[in-house]
């Protein structure tokens, strides 16, 4: 594959299309039967150290597919400084596969060196605003590359907070020149769950930077909503995927799903219905019904970043 | 704590770091840092967060540790991984090394360190322990799998290790546990029994085989460098026997040996 550097603004990016998430689960399955999948998101984590076949496998993927590195642990948000042992070896990964961008979360994972394997929510402050985006500048640095940043999902808001999501995210991408990566289910997850309003959450988001948007299921649990990745997308997260399509001009999508996780062609088949919703809201629809799941709600699952090698056993 | 509500950034990670990890939920300051909802109360809206960091450890350490989670009961193993995770909080940016110090924090805590008795059951969970990790460490391993494997035209001079072989010896039956319990056999807790077994990998493909205790001692050799005959001779000369005999036997490992894509081609001008 030949090498090309990334752009130096996030508004010269390519748009991919229709992406999936890529699980171990499915690589045989990709591998044999090279589904008609525009692109696939790659957890960062799960091959940067990766000797064996996690990176054997997505050598072969990278090949054939355009490939986006989506990471868990960048933790750019944490009042600790940036891990550049970390960054080095998502240097060295982007080198190898050649990702069209490399994204992760607005959020901390933990302080004084620890890390709870969580996207834990920001303070939204004007001190944090600029602890951010002086680490965004520096990764960016680092890596030679625009990066991207995705909303989380949100259970809590912190009296601190001063500062709304949509505005802090756009303030970032002003400051930095970073991208924004928008998790359509998170930000009806998080505006549940903090009595905020989900379209306008979009519709005040700088659109031209809006580089991929994010698809999955999650979990009512009544009075909360859990971001379980584990399910078919919500109705009302197609409502406002359909809104995020036309304010962004139909920017890159992906469907994640990383528990309880499907047969490849009903993971495919769940992406493809994105294109009923791409524009205008269509009418009453036989939606999947939501099938009570059988995971006890964890938020951000994160299974699948932990390989069963009992699976990977010759028997 | 200060009476302010201006809480810089790190203070109030430290803040909600701190309610996370502790095994009791100290909900004193939540008010001071926790917006209420409309429908739920700021300490809910911290025990979420409190509740997914510890399932979701949990759980990453029952699929990377799933043989011994079998063999303690669901319970119990929640109970040490609980303690573990407290003792040993992660600090790194993968997940693969949660369980690095699983074992030792096992030997560490057992529940028989103040009596002389020791209770035999927690040696084979330590044992058990590091294996499985072994195995998560080993599936994933650096190692050049461009190889010719070796067939039966192959001369005993050019047979080699492939790159990737590992030898363990357990004191208790570890690899047929661990195969049992993969193969949803249900196996009982086993008896002390010194035991022996390879995991290799081919093609990435981990293969685990239970051997003997002379097939040990000659794989042994051939991974610390010696050649097939060498090996031979020390393990003739150790184990006492006939070397006529040895012969013999010697065929049938190597058939075996082959079969089970242990042995490659020693390549030209290479090692
Ligand atoms: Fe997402």
């Amino acid at each position: 594959m030949n090498k090309k550097t990334s752009p130096e603004c996030v508004k010269d990016f390519p748009n991919p299309g229709f992406g999936l998430g890529l699980r171990s689960k499915h690589f045989n399955d990709i591998l044999e039967n090279k589904p008609e999948v525009d692109w696939f998101e790659i957890i960062s984590e799960n091959f940067m150290d990766s000797g064996g076949r996690p990176k054997n496998v997505l050598r072969r993927i990278a090949e054939r597919y355009k490939v986006v590195m989506h990471g868990v642990s960048l933790s750019i948000g944490s009042a600790d400084d940036l891990n550049f042992e970390y960054l080095t070896k998502l240097k060295n990964l982007a080198a190898e596969i050649n990702p069209l961008w490399i994204s992760d979360h607005l959020c901390w994972t933990g302080i004084n060196g620890l890390n709870s394997h969580d996207l834990l929510p920001m303070p939204l402050t004007e001190e944090s605003l600029k602890h951010v985006c002086k680490k965004i500048d520096q990764a960016q640095d680092f890596l030679g590359r625009p990066l991207v940043f995705e909303n989380p999902s949100t259970y809590l808001r912190f009296k601190q907070s001063t500062i709304n999501e949509w505005d802090f995210l756009r303030l970032m991408t002003e400051e930095t020149g970073c991208g924004i990566l928008l998790d359509v289910n998170n930000v009806y997850v998080s505006s549940f769950n903090n009595d905020f309003d989900a379209a306008h959450y979009i519709e005040n988001l700088p659109h031209e930077k809006i580089v991929q948007m994010h698809l999955a299921g999650h979990q009512n649990c009544g009075d909360y909503i859990i971001d379980t990745h584990d399910n078919f997308v919500a109705p009302q997260v197609w409502q406002l995927f359909s809104l995020a399509w036309k304010l962004t001009n139909g920017a890159a999508v992906l469907l994640e799903w990383d528990s309880n996780i499907p047969d490849f062609d009903v993971y495919h088949s769940e992406l493809l219905k994105a294109k009923d919703f791409m524009n205008d809201l269509p009418e009453i629809r036989n939606f999947e019904t939501h099938k009570k799941s059988e995971s006890d709600g964890v938020s951000n699952p994160l299974d699948f970043l932990v390989t069963d090698v009992s699976y990977e056993l010759n028997r | 704590m200060p009476t302010d509500t201006q809480k810089n950034l790190a203070q109030i990670q430290n803040w909600m770091q701190s309610v996370l990890v502790s095994p009791e939920f100290d909900s004193a300051n939540t008010a001071d840092f926790v917006n209420d909802s409309s429908r739920l109360s700021a300490e809910r809206h911290l025990r979420i967060y409190r509740q997914s960091y510890i399932a979701r450890l949990r759980d990453c350490m029952k699929n990377q540790f799933s043989a011994l989670a079998f063999a303690l009961g669901e319970d119990l193993f929640q109970m040490f991984a609980d303690q573990y995770l407290e003792a040993y909080p992660s600090g790194s940016y993968t997940l693969n090394d949660l369980g690095k110090n699983f074992a030792a924090h096992l030997q560490e805590t057992r529940p028989d360190a103040g009596s002389a008795e020791k209770e035999s059951w927690i040696d084979f969970m330590i044992e058990l322990a590091n294996f499985e990790y072994s195995l998560s460490i080993i599936f994933d391993e650096h190692a050049d799998e461009k190889i010719v494997l070796a067939d039966d035209s192959t001369t005993d001079e050019s047979l080699k290790l492939i790159p990737v072989f590992h030898l363990f010896r357990h004191t208790y039956p570890v690899c047929r546990y661990y195969l049992d319990v993969v193969n949803k056999n249900e196996p009982e807790l086993p008896f002390e029994e010194t035991s022996f077994c390879t995991v290799s990998r081919y093609n990435f493909r981990l293969n685990l085989l239970e051997i003997n205790p002379a097939q040990y001692f000659f794989l042994e050799k051939l991974r610390d460098g010696e050649s097939v005959a060498e090996a031979k001779d020390q393990t003739v000369y150790k184990f006492g026997f006939d070397a006529k005999d040895f012969e013999n036997v010697w065929q049938m490992w190597r058939k075996n040996f082959i079969a089970a894509d242990f042995l490659r081609v020693e390549s030209v001008g290479a090692d």
